[in-house]
């Protein structure tokens, strides 16, 4: 058995820590490429047009690790979620169009018990015995946690730091030294240094950025691929990132506590039932929620990230408009189409809007954008079309 | 006299904007930017010079634009801003009480929502070009009118046709069958403004409130037709400001008037003489990872100033460890 996986942020790294300790080694499972545009094109290709961006990027991965050779695939599925619920099913059809047999393993995010996705995890691990399956499980999990503490540092330094680009380096480098540890004191000391050295990086003298937070469908929110860097994007332009979503609450939640009755998104629920009683799909009804409490936590803004047609996060995105909570929101459509620079214009437009929400508030409501230095002139309206037709060089008589 | 240039480099124009201290307009320019914004650029900044008073000082240098990183380091810019806050910037300096701005340009369109004097809202239409100036542009050399006698024509209209505007490929089909119906160019003319005006409100404006005044800028506002359209939308007259298709660049000069008083150092414009230098741009495809990054660079007499078009910050970094 060979098994491909696709990728989702950094979930390679403990399935990775998990195989090495089961004794798997790199014969057994294929991490392919990291998502690239090549991905994107294989996706793409050979996917409905009308498909989401998830669908694509995960099928482009599966493509690539079957050309690397494996045999089985591992994908979410669900009922009563979203198109997710049929991702597995048409993306082994394409693969099997294509030419690969490809077996499906599939985990079913709605319905499968704790008992069945323990027995997939058994079936995973050749059958080997619980407590060496804990013991990997736990190495790979702690793998998975140092990097999203490591994460939320870099989210926090990229904002203030000097040197622009040396808190993602340093992120970079420690992504790699912990794919490489070998062992959980490895890990944890890793993750101390990194830290560390994160949180030693020189600072400007801006001690408040703005906080922008983000949320919507969990995929777009993690892969940056699929969001452009819009992390990265944000801490350029100076705002620190504020993600509740991350891949260990995910794991952690999504494949086993929910399945024990614990409910994850009661607080997000409750603060979501003025305006939304029921779940619509995907993250929908979730979205809603962290636009309330992001509202209450004192963000300055929310970016709201959803796949370009994804029908739950179209629902929340209507619905975030009108809410009583006043925070401002930005919806940014994530597809293949999305191009880099009409992103940009955006993020600094809703960056500059924030700034003067700030500024005003901190003001009392007494200040204009600008300052009085420049007078305002109140120009006459010129009934002569015709000279707006000809921008022609004079100095301006009619106004001020 | 001190005075502040803002230049805004559009997909289809090029808008340069001198002010002085007190906000006047002291010289401006506006050409079309033919897919060679450098040279636009440089030819805007001749226009500018030719224009400008003696003893004129530039202080401060602001671009702005889907060009405005490029032309931020072709000129030394001080600064380097959005469309959006460039506009709703220049709207709120000429028109105090504004609460909507309409920017309908060449290739985008935007709202902008302003409540006490702050922007609170905006909204740019994202994969849609029919609700934009190329649209028009189209259509009418497919009519065979000049662009700028567009409106003028448009308004003569008694009885406007129906035109689908949801989507430009539509619009041009059924507004070949309207003419082969034999209704007149004018009344075309008219439907194709209501239709830009309709997707704009469908689109764009969608979900926003619109309150007065709604201020109407941008390339399109030449439109007259285009103007009555709007206004026969919304409950208000909008109201075109003075240089309306300048307020990009008014607004760029605008904030960098604004940064540059409390900057402690001097404008790092280049001066006029880049009018005069070559500049040249190649682009190459980066092979470090399968992403295969287009990259983009510009060269200054052989030597490199800026690269840009990655999708990692390799390549931009090189260039700031020089």
């Amino acid at each position: 058995m060979r098994i491909g996986i696709p990728h989702f942020g950094n979930v390679y790294i403990p399935v990775k820590a998990m195989a090495n300790k089961l004794g798997a080694g790199g014969e057994d499972l294929i991490i392919p490429p990291p998502t690239s545009q090549r991905t994107l094109d294989l996706g793409v290709k050979y996917s409905p047009v009308e498909a989401c961006l998830p669908y694509k990027l995960t099928l482009g991965n599966l493509i690539e690790a079957c050309e690397l050779g494996a045999d089985t695939v591992l994908q979410a599925r669900g009922t009563g979620i979203c198109r997710l619920g049929y991702y597995a099913k048409n993306q082994e059809q394409i693969l099997r169009d294509l030419g690969y047999d490809a077996h499906f393993l599939t985990i079913d995010l709605s319905r499968h018990k704790l008992a069945s996705i323990l027995n997939m995890i058994k079936t995973l691990c050749h059958g080997a015995p619980w407590p060496q399956i804990i013991l990997a499980f736990r190495f790979g999990m702690g793998k998975l946690f140092a990097l999203d503490r490591i994460e939320k540092e870099v989210q926090k330094v990229r904002a203030v730091e000097i040197e622009k680009g040396l808190a993602n380096s340093i992120y970079r480098e420690a992504i790699q030294a912990i794919d490489e540890a070998r062992d959980n004191k490895e890990v944890k000391r890793l993750n101390r240094e990194y830290i560390d050295r994160l949180k030693r990086v020189p600072r400007g003298p801006q001690a408040d950025p703005l906080k922008i937070a983000l949320a919507g469908e969990i995929y777009v929110v993690i892969e940056p691929f699929a969001n452009m860097d819009i992390e990265m994007e944000l801490g350029k332009l100076g705002v620190e990132v504020e993600r509740t979503l991350t891949l260990s609450r995910w794991v952690k939640y999504s494949l086993f506590l929910n399945r024990l009755g614990i409910d994850e998104w009661k607080e997000v629920h409750k603060a979501a039932l003025p305006y939304l009683k029921r779940d619509v799909g995907g993250d929908g009804w979730e979205s809603v929620g962290e636009k309330v409490i992001c509202a209450r936590n004192g963000c300055d803004g929310l970016i709201h990230l959803a796949p370009f047609t994804c029908m739950p996060e179209t629902v929340a995105q209507n619905i975030m408009r009108s809410t009583k909570e006043d925070l401002p929101v930005l919806t940014v459509l994530c597809d293949e189409q999305m191009a880099k620079p009409g992103m940009m214009t955006r993020l600094e437009a809703f960056v500059d809007l924030l700034q003067f929400r700030r500024k005003r508030r901190r003001d009392k409501g007494n200040i204009k954008v600008f300052s009085n230095r420049l007078p305002v002139c109140h120009s006459e309206e010129r009934s002569d079309e015709e000279s707006h037709r000809d921008p022609s060089p004079e100095l301006d008589s009619g106004s001020g | 006299m001190k005075t502040y240039l803002g230049v805004d480099v559009g997909s289809v124009t090029t808008k340069l904007a001198l002010l002085c201290e007190d906000g006047q307009l002291a010289a401006s320019t506006y050409l079309h930017t033919q897919g060679k914004p450098i040279v636009q650029v440089q030819e805007g900044l001749k226009a500018i010079k030719e224009q400008m008073p003696p003893g004129t000082e530039i202080c401060g240098v602001a671009t702005t634009g889907s060009a405005r990183y490029l032309a931020g380091v072709v000129l030394g810019a001080d600064l380097v801003k959005n469309e959006v806050t460039s506009h709703a910037i220049a709207a709120m300096h000429y028109i105090p009480e504004v609460q909507t701005v309409i920017e309908i340009g060449g290739q985008d369109s935007k709202i902008i929502i302003i409540r006490d004097g702050v922007v609170i809202d905006f909204g740019m239409n994202t994969v849609c070009a029919a609700g934009t100036g190329s649209f028009l542009d189209h259509q009418a050399s497919r009519l065979n009118i000049k662009i700028e006698e567009f409106g003028e024509q448009a308004l003569k209209s008694k009885m406007p046709v129906r035109i689908a505007g949801r989507c430009t490929v539509f619009a041009e089909s059924d507004m070949i069958h309207k003419q082969q119906m034999g209704h007149k160019t004018e009344d075309i003319l008219y439907g194709l403004c209501q239709a830009l005006v309709r997707n704009y409100f469908n689109n764009v404006a969608l979900g926003k409130k619109i309150l007065p005044k709604v201020v109407f800028q941008g390339g399109v506002a030449f439109n007259k037709g285009i103007i009555k359209a709007l206004n026969e939308v919304l409950d208000t007259e909008v109201v075109v400001p003075p240089h309306h298709e300048l307020m990009g660049a008014i607004g760029a000069a605008l904030l960098v008037h604004e940064e540059m008083a409390t900057a402690s150092s001097k404008s790092t414009f280049k001066g006029f003489g880049i009018s005069e230098t070559d500049f040249h741009v190649s682009s190459f495809i980066c092979k470090a990872c399968p992403n295969q990054c287009e990259i983009a660079q510009l060269f200054l007499d052989g030597r490199i100033l800026a690269r840009w078009g990655g999708r990692c910050d390799r390549w931009e970094n090189a260039v700031a460890m020089k």
